[in-house]
Formats: structure tokens, C-alpha cells, sequence
């Protein structure tokens, strides 16, 4: 779908809903890959860089990567989306650290439970895991902002 | 990187050249507000740590 209106007395088009579409899933596979294909290639490899440095250097310093406890959800879901949001790049990290795709604690009858909380708890133990845990949050919440500002890009609200 | 002081420089470094270059067009406009950002966060940080002091763990 195509719609022109006039935005500083002159006239665009929005970028087509498919190229859209596009834009905003490969903004989330790969940070700046949105930026890239709405034609802002420079800026989309400029926050590639920071997005996946921070969460390089995240992963370097044993961040936290945050598991869904239904005892604390609130909290425990919102770190899971600001790890989310770097895209795949969170689930080799998890398959990494844990041995597997694992984004929840198990319940603690659960013979899963006592490793995933230890191994969890062991990274917590680095004296740099507490700044390490910003850099990967950053990195996911850096690249939610990004989508909106693909979105923006396409909507020609910004240039 | 193992030092409190170089973890805040880069991160400082990585938010602030982040939301210059997010929400400014104009090199010199990006660099301007990209350092303002950065100084205000380590400034902001080392004057929250001297207020500290007084109140050990």
C-alpha cells in the first residue's frame, strides 16, 4: 500500500508496506540490516557496530542472560525482551551458555532447575558481570529503537 | 576491560554515539550533542560516586 501526503510542503511517498515488512524482520535478524535496505547503508553498518559491539562486549564481561521466573515476571520478562531484541544473536548466546535455547526457569521440581540457576548464578559471580549485563541489554533495547526508527524512515516521518 | 572507570568511559562512548547519530543529520550537530551526552554521563557518574563516598557498603 502506497500513500502520499505532504510533509514539509512537499510531497512523499511511503516506502511500500512490503519493503517495510522487510526492513523492520532483517532490522531484527541483523541490527542496521533495516536501515541498509531503506537505503541508509553507512548509518545501518554505524549501528551494527554498536549494537553488536555492546553486545560482544555484553557476552565478553558474562552478562546476564535473563530467564523467565513466573515468581518474578515482571522483571524477568522485561529483561527477556531487552535480550530479545538484538535478534537470533541472543539464541547462539543462550545455546552457548546454557547448551541449549533456554529462556525460562524451570520450576523447582524440576531436575532442569538446579543447573540452569547455577550456571546463571555463576556468571553473576565475574566482577564485571554487572556492567556486561548492561552492554546486552543495551545492545536488545538499542535495537527495539532501531525498528521504530526504521519505521519512522518508512512512514517518512524522518529522513 | 576490568576497570569500573573504562567500562563507564566505553559505555558512555557506545550510548552516546548511539542517540547522536539516532536522532542528529548534521556531522557537526552529531559530534556536538554525542559529546555532550558522553561528558554528562561520566561527570554525571563520578560526581554520583564523590556524593557516595560519605556511605560505604
Amino acid at each position: 500500500m502506497t500513500e502520499t501526503r505532504p510533509l514539509a510542503g512537499r510531497a512523499v511517498v511511503d516506502v511500500p508496506l512490503g519493503r517495510t515488512v522487510l526492513a523492520l524482520v532483517a532490522g531484527w535478524l541483523v541490527p542496521g540490516a533495516g536501515h541498509a535496505i531503506l537505503g541508509r547503508v553507512r548509518r545501518g553498518a554505524l549501528f551494527f557496530l554498536l549494537v553488536m559491539g555492546s553486545f560482544g562486549l555484553g557476552l565478553a564481561e558474562e552478562g546476564r542472560l535473563a530467564l523467565y521466573s513466573p515468581r518474578d515476571g515482571f522483571l524477568t520478562g522485561l529483561q527477556l525482551v531487552a535480550n530479545l531484541g538484538v535478534g537470533p544473536a541472543d539464541l547462539f548466546a543462550r545455546m552457548s551458555v546454557y547448551g541449549e535455547a533456554a529462556y525460562a526457569l524451570p520450576d523447582q521440581s524440576d531436575p532442569a532447575h538446579a543447573p540452569r540457576i547455577e550456571k546463571l548464578r555463576e556468571r553473576q559471580r565475574s566482577a564485571v558481570s554487572a556492567y556486561g549485563t548492561a552492554f546486552l541489554w543495551s545492545a536488545g533495547l538499542m535495537n527495539l529503537l532501531l525498528l521504530m526508527d526504521v519505521w519512522d524512515i518508512a512512514k517518512r516521518r524522518k529522513d | 576491560m576490568r576497570g569500573h572507570f573504562a567500562n563507564l568511559v566505553v559505555y558512555s562512548g557506545v550510548i552516546a554515539t548511539f542517540f547522536a547519530v539516532l536522532t542528529r543529520r548534521d556531522r557537526r550537530e552529531q559530534l556536538r550533542f554525542g559529546g555532550l551526552v558522553w561528558l554528562s554521563m561520566v561527570l554525571g557518574v563520578l560526581l554520583l560516586a564523590y556524593l557516595m563516598l560519605p556511605f560505604p557498603r
